[in-house]
């Protein structure tokens, strides 16, 4: 099953998950599951890092589980910040039209972290 | 082209043959000596129509091949399905119309994503989308 290639993996307050270069759509789905339970989880996280270093395709689809996913941990007093969109990803999806809605992004895993522990960060 | 056959068809009928067909359409525009950037813009707008095809027919088919054009070379694809078809196609163009509860970003964007799009489609019979992009 594809949607095992996703986990949610907390590191220093945080969640982090790395998504595969073309998922599927039920992965796609899986992974708002995932973090959604892994943000209710014990104490609440300080937020969402999404690498998305290795993704090739970013689809309408797949933007708006993203933007979607953003808002739900919002509501839940986290943020989202999305890292390593590569250049033709991130060309393609401003031409078809795509918007990630309220998450943050930066160009590597290590600012989001950076990011999400400086002080003050609160929302 | 140098003797290349870029040519398929492939079903649609899953959501893994979504992900099929950005495979097959990978390979095919990366063989084509497409740039990473154009690579990408085709194989989302393969993508964004694939899915159109899954969720308004459920069942249908994409066919790609090299087209030649006066002193230029491109891929085109044809997704075909005999689904509910499309009542306004100028609707269905427009940024935001949709009646699946998706984006209404899938016509419009694979539009701008490539440099031509055709649209035939009959209420009832079913409707056929046709991009092509020119190598630059």
């Amino acid at each position: 099953m594809e949607s095992d290639r996703i986990s949610v993996i907390r590191v220093k307050e945080v969640l982090l998950v790395t998504m595969p270069a073309d998922p599927d759509d039920p992965t796609v789905s899986a992974l708002q599951e995932r973090v959604l339970e892994a943000m209710s989880g014990g104490s609440t996280p300080l937020g969402l890092v999404l690498d998305l270093s290795a993704v090739d395709t970013l689809d309408s689809f797949f933007a708006r589980t993203v933007a979607e996913t953003a808002q739900m941990v919002g509501l839940m007093g986290g943020r989202t910040v999305i890292a390593g969109m590569r250049p033709s990803v991130a060309i393609t999806a401003t031409q078809l039209g795509l918007r990630l809605g309220n998450a943050e992004t930066v160009l590597d895993v290590d600012r989001a972290l950076d990011l999400l522990h400086e002080p003050g960060a609160t929302r | 082209m140098n003797g290349l056959a870029v040519e398929g068809e492939m079903v649609i009928d899953s959501e893994a043959s979504i992900v099929a067909v950005r495979r097959a359409i990978r390979e095919a525009t990366t063989a084509m000596g497409f740039g990473i950037t154009d690579v990408t813009r085709i194989v989302t707008a393969a993508s964004e129509l694939a899915r159109n095809v899954f969720y308004y027919a459920r069942v249908g088919s994409v066919r790609w091949r090299i087209v030649d054009r006066a002193h230029a070379v491109g891929i085109e694809l044809v997704f075909e399905d005999q689904g509910p078809g499309i009542p306004d196609v100028e609707q269905a163009l427009k940024e935001g119309f949709s009646t699946s509860g998706g984006l209404g970003m899938g016509l419009p964007g694979s539009r701008r994503l490539t440099d031509e799009m055709e649209l035939v489609s009959e209420p009832g019979r079913g409707t056929t989308v046709i991009v092509r992009k020119w190598r630059r």
